[in-house]
Protein backbone atom coordinates (compact mmCIF):
# COMPACT_ATOMS: atom_id res chain seq x y z
CA UNK A 1 0.00 0.00 0.00
CA UNK A 2 2.66 1.94 1.25
CA UNK A 3 4.89 1.52 -2.26
CA UNK A 4 1.65 2.35 -4.36
CA UNK A 5 1.52 6.00 -2.60
CA UNK A 6 5.58 6.54 -2.77
CA UNK A 7 6.05 5.28 -6.62
CA UNK A 8 3.82 7.76 -8.30
CA UNK A 9 5.23 10.50 -5.81
CA UNK A 10 8.43 10.02 -7.10
CA UNK A 11 7.44 9.37 -11.04
CA UNK A 12 5.96 12.99 -10.68
CA UNK A 13 8.64 14.49 -8.88
CA UNK A 14 10.87 13.72 -11.59
CA UNK A 15 8.60 14.56 -14.29
CA UNK A 16 8.04 17.91 -12.49
CA UNK A 17 12.00 18.67 -11.96
CA UNK A 18 12.18 17.76 -15.93
CA UNK A 19 10.08 19.85 -17.33
CA UNK A 20 11.49 22.55 -15.03
CA UNK A 21 15.09 22.35 -15.98
CA UNK A 22 13.61 22.21 -19.64
CA UNK A 23 11.34 24.94 -19.72
CA UNK A 24 14.45 27.36 -18.02
CA UNK A 25 16.60 25.82 -20.60
CA UNK A 26 14.07 27.09 -22.90
CA UNK A 27 13.78 30.66 -21.66
CA UNK A 28 17.60 30.87 -22.46
CA UNK A 29 17.67 29.50 -25.80
CA UNK A 30 19.52 31.28 -28.65
CA UNK A 31 17.60 33.89 -30.60
CA UNK A 32 18.32 32.93 -34.45
CA UNK A 33 21.05 35.37 -36.30
CA UNK A 34 17.87 35.87 -38.77
CA UNK A 35 15.48 37.39 -35.56
CA UNK A 36 18.49 38.99 -34.05
CA UNK A 37 19.22 40.63 -37.29
CA UNK A 38 15.24 41.73 -37.63
CA UNK A 39 15.01 43.34 -34.40
CA UNK A 40 18.45 44.79 -33.38
CA UNK A 41 20.10 45.54 -36.46
CA UNK A 42 16.86 46.23 -38.85
CA UNK A 43 16.46 49.87 -37.13
CA UNK A 44 20.04 51.35 -38.72
CA UNK A 45 20.27 49.07 -41.42
CA UNK A 46 17.79 48.30 -42.86
CA UNK A 47 14.91 45.35 -43.71
CA UNK A 48 17.25 44.85 -47.17
CA UNK A 49 20.31 45.59 -44.93
CA UNK A 50 21.23 48.40 -47.51
CA UNK A 51 22.21 51.20 -44.53
CA UNK A 52 18.27 52.81 -45.30
CA UNK A 53 16.64 51.81 -41.95
CA UNK A 54 14.29 54.13 -40.47
CA UNK A 55 16.75 55.32 -38.17
CA UNK A 56 19.41 56.23 -41.37
CA UNK A 57 18.08 59.97 -42.10
CA UNK A 58 19.24 61.11 -38.33
CA UNK A 59 22.46 59.37 -38.80
CA UNK A 60 25.54 62.08 -39.28
CA UNK A 61 26.91 58.53 -40.75
CA UNK A 62 25.34 56.32 -42.95
CA UNK A 63 25.22 52.63 -41.55
CA UNK A 64 26.96 50.24 -43.35
CA UNK A 65 25.90 48.27 -46.42
CA UNK A 66 25.43 44.20 -45.33
CA UNK A 67 24.88 43.87 -49.42
CA UNK A 68 28.19 44.72 -50.73
CA UNK A 69 30.30 42.24 -51.38
CA UNK A 70 33.27 45.40 -52.01
CA UNK A 71 32.74 46.54 -48.19
CA UNK A 72 32.19 44.01 -46.77
CA UNK A 73 35.03 41.85 -47.95
CA UNK A 74 37.39 44.60 -46.47
CA UNK A 75 36.70 43.56 -43.17
CA UNK A 76 38.20 40.31 -40.80
CA UNK A 77 35.43 38.44 -39.25
CA UNK A 78 37.36 38.92 -35.91
CA UNK A 79 36.32 43.22 -36.17
CA UNK A 80 32.93 42.50 -37.72
CA UNK A 81 31.97 40.42 -34.29
CA UNK A 82 34.08 43.04 -32.37
CA UNK A 83 32.07 45.61 -33.82
CA UNK A 84 28.69 43.91 -32.83
CA UNK A 85 29.78 42.89 -29.26
CA UNK A 86 31.91 46.13 -28.39
CA UNK A 87 30.45 48.84 -30.31
CA UNK A 88 31.90 51.02 -33.66
CA UNK A 89 34.24 53.20 -31.36
CA UNK A 90 36.52 49.55 -30.68
CA UNK A 91 37.22 49.20 -34.45
CA UNK A 92 37.92 52.71 -34.89
CA UNK A 93 34.36 53.38 -36.67
CA UNK A 94 31.52 55.43 -35.44
CA UNK A 95 29.71 55.73 -32.02
CA UNK A 96 26.40 55.29 -33.59
CA UNK A 97 26.81 51.66 -33.47
CA UNK A 98 26.57 50.58 -29.85
CA UNK A 99 27.88 47.51 -28.45
CA UNK A 100 25.11 44.88 -28.27
CA UNK A 101 26.41 42.77 -25.65
CA UNK A 102 23.56 42.75 -23.44
CA UNK A 103 21.40 41.95 -26.82
CA UNK A 104 23.11 38.71 -28.32
CA UNK A 105 25.24 36.29 -26.39
CA UNK A 106 28.84 35.66 -28.07
CA UNK A 107 27.56 32.38 -29.80
CA UNK A 108 24.82 34.59 -31.43
CA UNK A 109 27.45 37.51 -32.72
CA UNK A 110 29.15 34.59 -33.82
CA UNK A 111 25.89 33.21 -35.80
CA UNK A 112 25.79 36.79 -37.17
CA UNK A 113 29.26 37.40 -38.34
CA UNK A 114 28.04 34.13 -40.66
CA UNK A 115 24.57 35.79 -41.55
CA UNK A 116 26.40 38.88 -42.45
CA UNK A 117 28.54 37.25 -45.11
CA UNK A 118 25.55 35.46 -46.10
CA UNK A 119 24.00 38.89 -47.48
CA UNK A 120 27.25 40.14 -48.78
CA UNK A 121 27.98 36.48 -50.49
CA UNK A 122 31.66 37.30 -49.55
CA UNK A 123 34.48 35.84 -47.32
CA UNK A 124 36.13 38.18 -44.40
CA UNK A 125 39.32 39.98 -45.17
CA UNK A 126 41.99 36.74 -44.11
CA UNK B 1 -13.48 61.42 22.24
CA UNK B 2 -15.29 62.82 20.21
CA UNK B 3 -12.50 64.45 17.64
CA UNK B 4 -11.35 60.44 17.96
CA UNK B 5 -14.74 59.68 16.35
CA UNK B 6 -14.19 62.51 13.84
CA UNK B 7 -10.94 61.94 12.29
CA UNK B 8 -11.58 57.51 12.49
CA UNK B 9 -14.80 58.06 10.65
CA UNK B 10 -12.85 60.50 8.26
CA UNK B 11 -10.53 58.07 8.10
CA UNK B 12 -12.67 55.21 7.09
CA UNK B 13 -14.17 57.16 4.20
CA UNK B 14 -10.54 58.21 2.67
CA UNK B 15 -9.88 54.83 3.00
CA UNK B 16 -12.90 53.40 1.44
CA UNK B 17 -12.99 56.45 -1.00
CA UNK B 18 -9.90 55.28 -2.44
CA UNK B 19 -10.26 51.83 -2.17
CA UNK B 20 -13.35 52.27 -4.06
CA UNK B 21 -11.28 54.54 -7.21
CA UNK B 22 -8.86 51.42 -7.35
CA UNK B 23 -12.02 49.35 -8.03
CA UNK B 24 -13.55 51.85 -10.01
CA UNK B 25 -9.92 52.06 -12.30
CA UNK B 26 -9.13 48.43 -12.70
CA UNK B 27 -12.76 47.83 -13.61
CA UNK B 28 -12.17 50.46 -16.36
CA UNK B 29 -8.99 49.04 -17.74
CA UNK B 30 -10.78 45.46 -17.90
CA UNK B 31 -14.02 47.47 -19.64
CA UNK B 32 -11.85 49.78 -21.70
CA UNK B 33 -10.10 45.99 -22.43
CA UNK B 34 -6.83 47.71 -22.16
CA UNK B 35 -5.34 44.02 -21.93
CA UNK B 36 -5.88 43.58 -25.14
CA UNK B 37 -2.73 45.52 -26.35
CA UNK B 38 -1.02 46.30 -23.21
CA UNK B 39 0.53 43.44 -21.34
CA UNK B 40 -1.09 44.31 -17.69
CA UNK B 41 0.86 41.30 -15.91
CA UNK B 42 4.87 40.21 -15.93
CA UNK B 43 6.80 38.83 -16.96
CA UNK B 44 8.13 40.79 -20.29
CA UNK B 45 8.22 38.82 -23.14
CA UNK B 46 11.86 36.89 -23.25
CA UNK B 47 11.58 36.24 -26.95
CA UNK B 48 11.81 37.97 -30.16
CA UNK B 49 9.00 36.29 -31.51
CA UNK B 50 7.10 37.21 -28.18
CA UNK B 51 7.85 40.98 -28.73
CA UNK B 52 6.81 40.99 -32.28
CA UNK B 53 3.30 40.50 -30.54
CA UNK B 54 3.55 43.11 -28.53
CA UNK B 55 0.74 45.94 -29.69
CA UNK B 56 1.20 48.60 -26.96
CA UNK B 57 3.93 49.19 -23.80
CA UNK B 58 3.91 47.21 -21.29
CA UNK B 59 1.98 48.81 -18.21
CA UNK B 60 2.49 46.08 -15.71
CA UNK B 61 5.01 48.34 -14.02
CA UNK B 62 3.18 51.92 -14.96
CA UNK B 63 3.72 52.99 -11.51
CA UNK B 64 7.17 52.51 -11.28
CA UNK B 65 8.04 54.00 -14.57
CA UNK B 66 4.98 57.41 -15.10
CA UNK B 67 4.43 59.99 -13.33
CA UNK B 68 0.96 60.12 -12.10
CA UNK B 69 0.02 63.54 -13.36
CA UNK B 70 1.19 62.93 -16.80
CA UNK B 71 -0.78 59.85 -17.04
CA UNK B 72 -3.96 61.42 -16.30
CA UNK B 73 -3.49 63.91 -19.11
CA UNK B 74 -2.54 61.24 -21.31
CA UNK B 75 -5.26 58.79 -20.42
CA UNK B 76 -7.52 61.45 -21.83
CA UNK B 77 -5.91 61.50 -25.41
CA UNK B 78 -3.40 59.54 -25.64
CA UNK B 79 -0.86 60.31 -29.21
CA UNK B 80 2.04 58.16 -30.60
CA UNK B 81 4.86 58.47 -28.46
CA UNK B 82 7.03 56.27 -30.55
CA UNK B 83 7.94 57.43 -34.29
CA UNK B 84 7.61 53.78 -35.49
CA UNK B 85 4.73 52.47 -33.37
CA UNK B 86 5.74 50.45 -30.23
CA UNK B 87 7.93 47.49 -32.08
CA UNK B 88 9.45 50.12 -34.78
CA UNK B 89 9.98 46.71 -37.04
CA UNK B 90 5.86 46.05 -37.43
CA UNK B 91 5.48 49.08 -38.94
CA UNK B 92 7.76 49.24 -41.78
CA UNK B 93 7.24 49.98 -45.39
CA UNK B 94 10.43 49.53 -48.15
CA UNK B 95 10.26 51.87 -50.61
CA UNK B 96 12.89 51.17 -53.24
CA UNK B 97 15.97 50.07 -50.81
CA UNK B 98 14.48 52.60 -48.06
CA UNK B 99 12.73 51.81 -44.98
CA UNK B 100 9.77 54.38 -43.77
CA UNK B 101 7.35 54.47 -41.30
CA UNK B 102 3.85 53.17 -42.39
CA UNK B 103 0.26 53.54 -40.76
CA UNK B 104 0.73 53.44 -36.99
CA UNK B 105 -2.31 51.68 -35.53
CA UNK B 106 -4.01 54.41 -32.54
CA UNK B 107 -4.93 53.77 -29.33
CA UNK B 108 -9.05 53.48 -29.05
CA UNK B 109 -9.28 54.28 -25.52
CA UNK B 110 -9.82 58.01 -24.99
CA UNK B 111 -11.62 58.65 -21.28
CA UNK B 112 -13.18 61.27 -19.41
CA UNK B 113 -11.39 63.10 -16.82
CA UNK B 114 -13.05 61.43 -13.73
CA UNK B 115 -12.27 58.05 -15.67
CA UNK B 116 -8.49 59.03 -16.46
CA UNK B 117 -8.00 59.64 -12.57
CA UNK B 118 -9.52 56.53 -11.80
CA UNK B 119 -7.30 54.48 -14.34
CA UNK B 120 -4.34 56.49 -13.28
CA UNK B 121 -5.00 55.54 -9.68
CA UNK B 122 -4.94 51.80 -10.48
CA UNK B 123 -1.86 52.21 -12.63
CA UNK B 124 0.05 53.70 -10.33
CA UNK B 125 -0.37 50.69 -7.64
CA UNK B 126 1.29 48.40 -10.39
CA UNK B 127 4.86 48.61 -9.24
CA UNK B 128 8.32 46.91 -9.72
CA UNK B 129 9.49 46.49 -5.83
CA UNK B 130 12.75 45.82 -7.62
CA UNK B 131 13.05 49.20 -8.77
CA UNK B 132 15.01 51.49 -6.02
CA UNK B 133 13.64 55.27 -5.36
CA UNK B 134 14.88 58.10 -4.31
CA UNK B 135 17.98 57.14 -6.43
CA UNK B 136 17.71 60.17 -8.56
CA UNK B 137 19.20 63.23 -7.58
CA UNK B 138 17.94 66.65 -9.34
CA UNK B 139 20.65 68.98 -8.99
CA UNK B 140 21.63 71.92 -11.96
CA UNK B 141 23.68 70.70 -14.67
CA UNK B 142 25.68 71.58 -17.73
CA UNK B 143 23.65 71.03 -20.53
CA UNK B 144 26.31 71.50 -22.83
CA UNK B 145 28.20 68.62 -21.01
CA UNK B 146 24.92 66.41 -20.71
CA UNK B 147 24.77 66.64 -24.83
CA UNK B 148 28.49 66.00 -25.65
CA UNK B 149 27.44 62.83 -23.44
CA UNK B 150 24.39 62.05 -24.94
CA UNK B 151 24.39 62.88 -28.86
CA UNK B 152 28.58 63.11 -29.40
CA UNK B 153 29.57 60.14 -27.22
CA UNK B 154 26.52 57.94 -26.85
CA UNK B 155 24.64 58.60 -30.08
CA UNK B 156 21.13 58.42 -28.47
CA UNK B 157 19.59 60.54 -30.90
CA UNK B 158 20.74 57.77 -33.44
CA UNK B 159 17.23 55.92 -32.38
CA UNK B 160 15.31 58.91 -30.22
CA UNK B 161 14.26 62.08 -31.10
CA UNK B 162 15.24 65.29 -29.10
CA UNK B 163 12.39 67.93 -29.00
CA UNK B 164 12.99 70.62 -31.27
CA UNK B 165 13.23 74.30 -30.00
CA UNK B 166 10.34 76.85 -30.12
CA UNK B 167 7.70 74.18 -31.25
CA UNK B 168 10.04 73.22 -34.23
CA UNK B 169 9.78 69.35 -35.06
CA UNK B 170 12.62 67.14 -33.31
CA UNK B 171 15.98 65.70 -34.45
CA UNK B 172 16.47 62.24 -34.41
CA UNK B 173 15.55 58.56 -34.88
CA UNK B 174 12.41 57.29 -34.59
CA UNK B 175 12.97 53.68 -33.48
CA UNK B 176 12.74 54.55 -29.77
CA UNK B 177 10.21 56.84 -27.96
CA UNK B 178 10.92 60.57 -28.32
CA UNK B 179 12.91 62.75 -25.27
CA UNK B 180 9.90 65.59 -26.42
CA UNK B 181 8.00 65.73 -22.90
CA UNK B 182 9.91 62.63 -21.53
CA UNK B 183 10.41 65.03 -18.34
CA UNK B 184 6.88 65.21 -17.56
CA UNK B 185 5.97 61.67 -18.40
CA UNK B 186 8.38 59.54 -16.48
CA UNK B 187 9.53 59.22 -13.21
CA UNK B 188 13.21 60.12 -12.94
CA UNK B 189 14.01 57.17 -10.68
CA UNK B 190 12.85 54.62 -13.55
CA UNK B 191 14.85 56.60 -16.31
CA UNK B 192 18.14 55.97 -14.20
CA UNK B 193 16.94 52.29 -13.65
CA UNK B 194 15.87 51.96 -17.52
CA UNK B 195 18.91 53.92 -18.68
CA UNK B 196 21.29 51.58 -16.65
CA UNK B 197 20.40 48.15 -17.39
CA UNK B 198 17.31 48.07 -20.38
CA UNK B 199 17.29 44.51 -20.00
CA UNK B 200 16.19 44.31 -16.51
CA UNK B 201 12.98 45.88 -17.55
CA UNK B 202 12.41 44.53 -21.42
CA UNK B 203 14.86 41.35 -21.69
CA UNK B 204 14.54 41.79 -25.81
CA UNK B 205 14.19 45.32 -26.04
CA UNK B 206 16.42 46.89 -29.06
CA UNK B 207 18.36 49.93 -26.33
CA UNK B 208 21.98 48.81 -26.04
CA UNK B 209 23.11 48.47 -22.43
CA UNK B 210 25.70 51.02 -21.79
CA UNK B 211 28.16 51.27 -18.92
CA UNK B 212 27.53 54.44 -17.33
CA UNK B 213 28.69 55.94 -14.06
CA UNK B 214 26.12 57.18 -11.01
CA UNK B 215 27.83 61.10 -12.14
CA UNK B 216 26.66 60.10 -16.15
CA UNK B 217 23.36 58.46 -14.92
CA UNK B 218 22.45 61.78 -12.88
CA UNK B 219 23.42 64.27 -15.59
CA UNK B 220 21.47 62.14 -18.18
CA UNK B 221 18.34 62.00 -16.14
CA UNK B 222 18.93 65.55 -14.90
CA UNK B 223 18.81 66.63 -18.87
CA UNK B 224 15.62 64.26 -19.88
CA UNK B 225 13.79 65.73 -16.27
CA UNK B 226 14.35 68.97 -17.86
CA UNK B 227 12.55 68.02 -21.39
CA UNK B 228 8.83 68.87 -20.49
Amino acid sequence: MRKTTIVPAVIATFVFSFGFVLSMAGSASAESAADNYNLFCVQCHGTKGTGKGVNAPALAVAPRNHTSAKDMSALKDADVFKAIKEGGVAVGKSTQMPSFASNMTDAEITEMVKHLRGMCKCEGKK
Amino acid sequence: MKRLIVLSCLLAFTMAFTGQALADGKALVDSNKCGDCHQMAGPAAATIADVMKRKAPDLFYAGSKFNKEWLVGYIQNPTQLRPAGTVYRNNIKTEGDKDIVGDLPKCASKLSAGDAAAVADYLMTLTDASMAAGVFKQDKFKKARAKILMKKKEACDACHMFPGKKGKPGKGGVSCPTFAGIGARLNPDWMYSFIKHPQHWDPKVWMAKREFTDAQLQLMVNFLSSMK
